[in-house]
């Protein structure tokens, strides 16, 4: 669609304008769901296994059912509808005869009181009988492994949809047969052995990244109501709530139009709220004792049994001509998944295999299970953990080579047009405008200063590291509406969870397609009784595709309102334009009608003026991916490996930045979830498949006393089909920082760390290994 | 077991509630009180969410039983500023757009409180470390610093 011009300067795209929630959220008026408190109210738990992988012999829940306050108590044989192969974890509500990972839940319980339920969940006696775990990848995919799925479970690749990120050809990505391999996808192109023939230099790495989890400060949360004819209300913390309500009907095996979900404000998301998780017991509950229950997982809950980010073993080996021409790419990379199917393959694959222009490469990608907690997404599923192995490579082999790590680069970075892996082609981006800065700022101009100045006067060794990244870009159909009321405001309505600011954004997209400032304009979230159908509030696409609805339904009911006006004007809608919430006639501004008349005869008794009400409902064929490089410059201690960030760049081609404000913050908090990947974070399991660091105590996420301040660089190259040229924002930004920190690292103590989180351990542990950290 | 009565000031008003005795503060004005603004992101006193003050003092309320607040002074996000109002660190998260998912905002001002009441003009390292009690997974941190140092020179200015 063409970039809307508009006549005037209007508050709207492009203005660095504050959230409309920023007040409530200030105060702590904003409600989530634990902050709502109906009459009646239950409190639920979740008795949940022990053992990552045991057959339930007994369970015995007549103790509990007698505790005073209790008010119900269930295990799978109270709900007929689950099966033994569960589809998806959503489906795997209560567990039936065996148990996948440990946190799986066995029983639930609602009572008067949340510590009633606690006691309750201790009276519950449950028989286990332990069986033999496959808690590693490696071992769970080789024959004799313990199995964790029942068989004939099919892979579950609506994560990878649900993100619309790029599809394989559906013959490349099949089921595989093989224990415990729940997917599997090879992509190849041209002669990858002659290429290796070929090579000057051949490097060989295997890059690892534990699971991590997304970390979003509000646990999950749901409250759950019937009425009296059987409509099921839930108040959820969720990112779709047109996909909670299916997954719920879907596992509960009730019509869809009979559940209202109502979308709370969300603490957070980042991809761990898409899928089902709570809802469906939940509702179960409340079902059964006829009362509202509410149910809030702890954070021990959600780090051992939520829905975290897979581990990712990429085995990379690339060969390259000495003055660094590119021959050929070979990669294995397995994704493990946990007890259920879930992964997104491609993304890995298209990254490896097609950010830099190969000839010959073969990417192979297995999707494994194990006996432990199922994945979900995390921003930019899949693409930190595979940027972490090209990136790494891709500097190393530049300084194996002795070449510029940007002009190698650059000399072989895709751009509009070059092919992908599944051979569709790179949609337009701003690859190289990215890259290019990263040469242009100070941090890398100054990068042979820095690491001069280390080492000497007590300081630590110095260094300076960046990597590039990117996004696809989600696609998904949705709709909006635009409305024009009595008083000449306008109402937006759509079903898209704001989990990012984009209300904001889509408040200003409306005013200045129709003509107003953004204040005239007020939007609205629905439910899914009021709201027209949307997607996700996930794959960086809410401005990209919303915006486009809003866009377009704006259009509409401003086309409408000046229809309206021609009318009663007699003037033709080609000579009329909107200014100062008045319709007026161009060169004659004393001729006018204003938008308040025009709204108040559209609901006037006896008038025959229609209402004016824009409607729009897209759907999309053309990604916009959004490229971000992030430059550290770093100070490690040459003894303990202890490492210091001290500047810390984010460059991204946002196409346009419809809020700078809300474009910033994104790049912002994006970079530093990257840098939990790269420094900090992962999720530890023992040899039994429990989780050894359940608190945040243990799983260390960055604070405000270990960063510097985040610098943004926005870069606009606009899409061709996005709202105003705008492309995706929040997923890009989580992507570059494991490898920029481990090429900075590299850079500064010489040694390269293949496995996140980069810590002082592994740094310390390395350089003494090559003789050259402390004694 | 039976519930006993707390009395204490929450907000400058004197309260009296019945709390049982192993009802947390937290939970104790969340559900109590009706004051929903302190949140549980954790319950074990490492997210900071539930941050309010006590007697002046920046305490995790999640690890504090509702009983140990008899007649001491309670502070919640709710009473930083006079109802209609904005404590200046308030505005400044909102014309900085800090706030995104919102959850950590209560207790990250009011650990920011806390940090310029004992120190109105903090260094960044001060400001750095006074909040980094208080998880945020959202934000990167970098523009609280921003609205914490510009609420803080528009403190020490009114005060000079």
């Amino acid at each position: 669609m063409a970039v809307m011009k508009t006549t005037r300067d209007i508050k709207g795209v492009g203005d660095p304008i504050p959230r409309a929630d920023g007040r409530e959220k200030v105060t702590g008026a904003v409600q989530y769901v634990a902050d709502i408190q109906p009459r009646g109210l239950l409190h639920a738990k979740l008795l949940r296994s022990p053992h990552a992988h045991a057959r339930l012999v007994r369970i015995d829940t007549s103790k509990a059912k007698a505790l005073a306050g209790v008010r119900a108590v269930i295990t799978a044989k109270d709900m007929p509808q689950l099966k033994k192969k569960a589809p998806t974890r959503a489906h795997a509500v209560l567990a039936i005869d065996r148990v996948v990972f440990a946190g799986q839940p066995v029983a639930a319980v609602a009572a008067d009181e949340l510590a009633i339920a606690e006691e309750a969940l201790d009276l519950i006696e449950v028989e286990y009988q332990v069986l033999p775990v496959a808690v590693d990848p490696l071992k769970a995919m080789q024959p004799g492994a313990p199995p964790v799925a029942e068989a004939g479970t099919e892979a579950d690749t609506s994560e990878a949809l649900a993100h619309s990120a790029v599809a394989l050809a559906s013959s490349e990505t099949k089921s595989a047969k093989a224990v415990n391999i729940s997917q599997q996808a090879t992509v190849k192109r041209g002669d990858v052995a002659k290429g290796f023939a070929e090579a000057d230099h051949v490097l060989e790495r295997t890059y690892r990244v534990p699971m991590v989890h997304q970390g979003y400060l509000e646990p999950h949360a749901v409250l759950a109501q019937w009425d009296t004819v059987g409509n099921l209300t839930l108040w959820a913390s969720t990112q779709g709530s047109f996909n909670t309500r299916s997954e719920v009907a879907d596992v509960l095996e009730i019509p869809e139009n009979r559940i209202k979900v109502i979308p709370v404000e969300c603490g957070g998301g980042f991809g761990g709220k898409i899928r089902a998780l709570c809802e469906p017991i939940t509702a179960e509950l409340a079902r059964v004792t006829n009362r509202p229950v509410r149910y809030v997982m702890t954070r021990k809950e959600e780090l051992e049994a939520g829905m975290p980010a897979p581990q990712v073993i990429i085995k990379l080996r690339t060969g390259v001509k000495r003055d660094g021409t590119l021959l050929a790419i070979e990669a294995d990379t397995v994704l493990d998944t946990g007890a259920f199917s879930g992964t997104v393959l491609a993304v890995s694959a298209v990254f490896l295999g097609s950010m830099y222009k190969w000839p010959a490469f073969e990417i192979r990608g297995m999707e494994v299970l194990t006996h432990k907690p199922s994945v979900a997404a995390y921003r930019a599923p899949a693409a930190p953990q595979t940027i972490f192995a090209i990136e790494s490579h891709m500097t190393q082999i530049a300084r194996d080579l002795g070449l510029d790590p940007i002009e190698f680069r650059m000399r072989h970075l895709i751009q509009e047009g070059d092919p992908m892996v599944n051979n569709q082609p790179w949609q337009s981006n701003g690859a190289k405008q990215v890259l290019a800065k990263v040469a242009e700022h100070p941090l890398w101009k100054g990068r042979k200063e820095w690491a001069a100045s280390g080492g000497k006067e007590g300081r630590g060794l110095r260094g300076t590291g960046f990597a590039l990244g990117g996004w696809l870009g989600g696609l998904q159909p949705t709709s909006a509406t635009v409305r024009l009321n009595p008083d000449g405001s306008l109402n937006v309505l759509t079903g898209q969870v704001d989990i990012a600011g984009t209300n904001i954004s889509l408040a200003q997209i409306a005013a200045t397609a129709f003509g107003v400032d953004f204040d005239q304009v007020k939007i609205t979230t629905g439910d899914t009784d009021t709201a027209p159908l949307t997607g996700l509030s996930a794959g960086s696409k809410t401005i990209y595709t919303v915006g486009s609805a809003v866009l377009k339904a704006a259009e509409d009911a401003r086309r409408q309102t000046l229809e309206i006006a021609a009318k009663e004007m007699e003037a033709s809608i080609h000579d009329l334009e909107i200014r100062d919430n008045k319709v007026v006639v161009k060169g004659a501004p004393d001729k006018s009608v204003t938008l308040a008349s025009i709204g108040k005869k559209g609901n006037l008794y006896m008038s025959k003026v229609p209402p004016v009400l824009g409607t729009a409902t897209p759907a999309f064929s053309q990604q916009a991916p959004g490229f971000c490089a992030q430059i550290a410059r770093v100070e490690v201690d040459p003894d303990t490996g202890e490492t210091t960030l001290h500047d810390f760049v984010v460059i991204q081609d946002v196409g346009k930045a419809i809020n700078p404000l809300g474009v910033e913050g994104q790049m912002q908090g994006g970079a530093v979830q990257s840098l939990g990947f790269a420094m900090t974070e992962g999720l530890m399991f023992d040899d039994n498949g429990r989780l050894m660091n359940p608190s945040l105590l243990d799983y260390r996420k960055l604070t405000a006393a270990d960063l510097p301040n985040i610098e943004t660089i926005i870069v606009e190259v606009p899409s061709p089909s996005g709202p105003f040229g705008a492309r995706g924002v929040g997923e890009p930004p989580i992507v570059p920082a494991p490898a920029a920190i481990a090429n900075a690292v590299e850079d500064a103590a010489g040694v390269r760390i293949t496995e996140l989180p980069v810590t002082p351990e592994r740094i310390a542990l390395a350089r003494a290994a090559q003789g050259t950290g402390a004694s | 077991m039976k519930k006993q009565v707390l009395n204490c000031t929450v907000n400058d008003e004197a309260v009296e509630v019945l709390v049982k005795p192993y009802t947390t503060l937290l939970d104790a004005l969340r559900e109590d009180l009706g004051l929903t603004g302190p949140k549980e992101g954790c319950g074990t006193g490492d997210c900071g969410a539930c941050t309010i003050h006590l007697d002046g003092k920046p305490v995790a309320s999640c690890l504090m039983l509702a009983m140990q607040a008899r007649g001491r002074s309670v502070r919640t996000i709710e009473g930083l500023a006079k109802t209609g109002t904005l404590h200046p660190l308030q505005d400044a998260f909102v014309r900085h757009g800090v706030p995104q998912c919102g959850f950590c905002i209560p207790g990250v001002l009011m650990a920011a409180a806390a940090v310029l009441a004992e120190n109105p003009k903090p260094t960044e390292q001060e400001i750095r470390y006074g909040i980094a009690g208080n998880l945020c997974r959202c934000t990167g941190y970098t523009k609280m610093l921003t609205a914490i140092t510009e609420a803080a020179g528009a403190a020490a200015r009114r005060e000079g």
